[in-house]
Parts: structure tokens; sequence; C-alpha cells
């Protein structure tokens, strides 16, 4: 009985192998993948395998779609069949055809790595990623770089100005850091990308991103640098003016150079959370360290991108933590006995 | 006394108010060169504002400061009295020496640098010259070792010498003394009234306002004894301490000074 059905159904299949071959559906790779997907939808993969085999080659470096993903098929059925070496021979058939498909790469690369040790596999996905990550974190670096040297600027003309006793210049800045400090970073990065455009203005990721973190910074330094100047004990701009002094040569030479030692803690936490804040930057199109490591993750399906953005994040901020220290040493030393 | 010379500085009806509280109430007073008046009075009797108000540190709510015979430091607007701008203020202010009570150092610079700030920042003076004028002035008030250290090493006697080093650098016509002594511990008073004794001895015009009643006694020309905004008593120290019983209020004050 079972030796019959099966002598049948070789006949079937050879007809229809047979009619195929005549009316050229065998290389119809709609049909043969409709028919691999109902074969799997029964749960019969090794059929499906055999079915999607059927699909050739493209003839004379045509297109290759189909054939790609057949093959690809292939590759994942058998991976999931636990047949790693005909897993493998399935990918390498596309990347014999086509050396750069980064699918049939990455299939192989991961099934290669089944099997060894984990922190083998870390460490390969560490120097995969680490180009990728390395031009991230020097964008991040960059951003850091050009808010830190544009924030301080910024801030002490906002606190000057917070501190005039001409009505419209503090009464600006008081808009200024009100505004800036009120809403959202993101919103801000936002507004000045996508929305200073209908404007008129198109600014470049990069400058965009420059201007949204120096002026968000500046605001917030603006304030501590007020407070800093006026936790300056009063005489001391009494002993300036008693000299003779102008305000200028007073806030120059007396008063501000006192503030250092004090403003360097909370400028040092601002720089560490505007390390951080970097982050934000990738939302507008910019390709920091967070987004590289999005990217990738994206790509590989694989946390080790996010591990790795994690600890270069650590190690700057750690590295910042440092120096700032150093600094804030270096400006109290007066005090040191 | 002396009316055939015309005084450094000239107060005419001086008023000061604070909110609901007038500190100086129509002062005036005339200083001449080489003169060494010492103002004292209790406390909140309006002579430390007095003081800081010929410096313009204070400014006045009426009156006419005169320095060298010339209006100064003020202007006229809606009616009311204004400290003129800075370009007029500060080089007045660069001719009046000021010693504060607690110092006012820069402790961020070094002893060698409070005092040559300065002839270097407001005289605009060449290093070099800036830095023979500190040395100067450092040996002046015998803290010639101290050049190199900060502020916060020194004592408090050595603090206001340096203070008076700094203030002198400036080579001012008028030295003005803010309680000089009252943040000192009693046994560091000796040597910043040694150093202020010595240049009263070079002929220094300086005003001081103290509870030392030995700067009085030693030092003035002329003694004023204030309170309550205005000159209660005023003569030379014989007059003020000796025949002190002449006045109740003067007589409770110095009764428990001394």
């Amino acid at each position: 009985m079972q030796k019959t059905f099966s002598r049948v159904a070789t006949a079937l299949l050879f007809l229809w192998m047979a009619a195929a071959v005549v009316f050229g559906a065998a290389a119809d790779p709609d049909r043969l993948t409709r028919q691999a997907n109902e074969l799997m939808g029964q749960g019969d993969l090794a059929g499906a395998v055999e079915v999607l085999k059927q699909i050739p080659p493209p003839a004379g470096g045509g297109e290759g779609e189909a054939f790609v993903r057949s093959r690809l098929q292939i590759a994942r059925l058998h991976f999931s069949l636990g047949e790693m070496d005909k897993a493998l021979a399935a990918a390498r058939e596309v990347l014999a055809l086509y050396p750069d498909n980064s699918e049939a790469k990455n299939f192989v690369a991961s099934v290669e790595q089944e099997g060894q040790p984990r922190y083998v596999t870390f460490l390969k996905d560490c120097i995969r990623f680490l180009p990728a990550l390395a031009k991230g974190a020097v964008m991040t670096l960059l951003l850091v770089l050009c808010t830190i040297v544009i924030s301080p600027i910024g801030g002490l003309l906002i606190a000057l100005g917070r501190l005039s006793t001409f009505r419209p210049i503090s009464a600006a800045c008081w808009f200024v850091i009100w505004f800036f400090r009120g809403t959202p970073l993101l919103l801000q990065l936002f507004f000045i990308y996508y929305g200073l455009p209908s404007l008129g203005i198109t600014l470049s990721p990069l400058t965009a991103a420059v201007i949204g973190l120096g002026v968000n910074y500046s605001a917030y330094l603006g304030e501590i640098i007020r407070g800093g100047i006026q936790s300056i004990e009063h005489g001391q701009m009494e002993a300036a003016k008693a000299l003779g002094m102008t305000y200028g040569q007073a806030m120059r030479r007396v008063i501000i150079p006192q503030t250092y030692k004090r403003l360097m803690p909370p400028i040092g936490n601002e720089f560490i959370a505007l390390i951080k804040d970097t982050a934000l930057v990738s939302t507008i199109a910019m390709v920091e360290l967070m987004r590289a490591a999005d990217q990738l993750f994206n790509t590989y399906f694989n946390v080790t991108a996010l591990v790795l953005a994690a600890i270069v994040y650590l190690v700057f901020t750690t590295v910042f933590t440092f120096i700032f220290e150093k600094i804030e040493y270096r400006a109290g030393i007066y005090e040191h006995r | 006394m002396n009316t055939d010379r015309q005084p450094l500085i000239q107060l005419e009806g001086i008023i000061k108010r604070y909110k609901n509280l007038t500190a100086v109430n129509g002062v005036n007073l005339a200083v001449y060169p080489g003169e060494k008046l010492v103002i004292i009075g209790p406390s909140g009797s309006g002579k430390s504002t007095l003081l800081r108000s010929m410096n313009f540190l204070e400014e006045i709510d009426a009156g006419v400061i005169r320095f060298e015979g010339r209006e100064a430091g003020y202007v006229h607007r809606h009616g009311r009295l204004h400290l003129d701008r800075q370009q007029v203020v500060c080089p007045l202010r660069a001719e009046i020496g000021m010693v504060f009570q607690h110092f006012h150092l820069f402790p961020h610079m070094t002893v060698l640098g409070n005092v040559m700030e300065g002839p270097l920042t407001v005289q605009k003076k060449p290093v070099p010259e800036a830095r023979a004028i500190a040395y100067d002035m450092l040996a002046k008030v015998g803290l010639s070792d101290k050049r190199d250290v900060f502020p916060a090493t020194l004592s408090g006697g050595q603090k206001q010498r340096v203070a008076i080093a700094r203030a002198l650098a400036m080579r001012p016509k008028l030295m003005l003394f803010d309680e000089p002594t009252s943040a000192l511990d009693p046994e560091l008073v000796g040597e910043v009234f040694d150093t202020i004794h010595a240049l009263a001895d070079e002929g220094m015009t300086m005003i001081i306002v103290t509870h030392h009643m030995g700067f009085a006694r030693e030092l003035a020309d002329r003694v004023i004894f204030m309170d309550g905004g205005v000159f209660v008593a005023e003569g030379t120290p014989q007059e003020i301490f000796d025949e002190r019983m002449q006045n109740e209020r003067i007589r409770t004050f110095l009764s428990r000074i001394i």
C-alpha cells in the first residue's frame, strides 16, 4: 500500500516535473517560493528545501534576487534543522555569485561563530564593530569639545548680562536662560535642524548640533557662572574699586579668577551630562557614537555594539572627571597651605 | 586752622540715607594735607559710611565732595545726585588709598601680586616698574620675606600690612583706614599700629575710623566724635579725652571702650 503510494507519488512528481519543463514552470521562482512556503507551513522543512533548490542561478548574471532569497532561505532552514554544513554551503552559493552580499556574509559569520566560546565571539564582534564605533566616538568627542569651548564663553556673557544694571540686557539674558532651560534639548535640536529651514536658514547636521548644544549649555553655565560671581565676597569688588579699577578690570582681574575653583565641580557635572546629551543629536542625522551603535545593533541584531558604546561613554566620562579634578585642584592652589 | 591752605578733601552737607535710616546727616569736614584725623564713635554712628563716601564706595544722597578743591565724583540728573561715570570716579579712587577692616586681599594672587595689582592694572605701569614699587612697599611694611606666598598663609596682622602696602603702591594722596585693627587678635594690633604710625611720620594725610583709642591719642592731630550721623565733638586728642566729662555721650562711649 505504502509502496504503491510512493510509486504514484514519484510518477506524479515526474509528470509534474515534465509538465513543468514543458511549460517552463520550473523557472518560475514565484510559484516555487509559494510552494515552499506551503510546505513550510505544513512543517515539511526538508521538502521546502528541495523545492527551493529548483530555483536556478540567474542565467548570464542577470537579476538574481529570487535565487539569493531562495538560497538564504535554504540556509536558514538547514540552520534550524541543525545542519550547519549544509546551511553554510547554501549561503556560500550566494557568496560565490555575489561576494558582497552582506546578509549572506553575516549569516556565514554568525554560523561560524556558533560553538565558539562566548568571549571569542564577543572579541570578534568588537573588532568588527570598532571602526564604525570609533568614527562615531570621534564625532561625539568633536561635539563635546566644540560645546566645551563655546558654552563657557556664552555662559560668561549670559552671566554678566544677567548681572547688568541695564534692564534690556539683563531681561534678554533672563529670557535666554528661561527658554533654553525650560524646553527639552531634543526639541531645541529639532527646531534648529528641521524648523529653521522654513525660515530660510538651512544648517548642516553638525552645525545645527553644535549650535543647539552650545546655546543650551551656555544657558545652564550662565546661571552657574552668575552664582559663582555672586558667591565671591562683596569686599573683593570693593577692594578692587578702592584701588581705582573699573568694573571690567575688577571682574577680569579679581572676581572671575576667584570663581574658577568654585565653578569647576558644577561645570564638570554639566560637561559629564553633555557627553551623554550628545546622544540626542543622533536624531538630527548626525552619526555619532549612539547612532553608530544603534545602526550596528539594527544591522547585526547584536547587543555587543551597545555594550561597546556604553564602555566608550564611560571612558569619556571617567577621563573628564579625572581632568576636572585636576583642574579644580590647580584652580584652587592658592587655598592650599 | 590752616585756612591759608587748600583742603585735600572737603565735605559739605553730606547726607546718606538707607531705607529708613539716615546714616550720615549733614556732615561738613575739611582735611588738610599732612593732617591725621581720627573718627571715633559707637557702632552705627555713621563713621564708616562717611569714610566710604569719601572713596565713592557709598553713593551719597546730598552734599558736595571736593577733592583738591574741585567738586568730585557726582553729577546732577533729574534733580538727584548720581555717581559719575567710572572714567571719572576710578581715577579719583586711584588717588585715595583705602584699608578695610577685613583686609580684602586678593586670595588668588601672591603677596607681591596683590601689591603690584594697582600699579599694573590701574596705572598701566610696566611689570618691572610695578615690581620695584611693590618691593619698596613690602619693605616699608616689613614683609619682604613674604612676597611669594599667598595671603591664606599670613596672620591677620601680616594681611593688614600687605593691604596697607597694596594701597600705598598707588602713591595715594590720602589714606583712609576703616577700623584697620578691629578684626585682629589683640597681640597683632601692635604691628599694624606701628606700620600706620610710621606712615604718619612720613607725612601721609590720613583719616582713620577706629575703636582703638591708642590711634587717637598717639596719632591724631584732630579727633572727631561721631554719633547718630553727625559730629558730636571735635578737637585735639586732649580736648576729647581729657575733657570728656563735658559730654554725656562721649563719656558713656569712652567708658565702654577704654
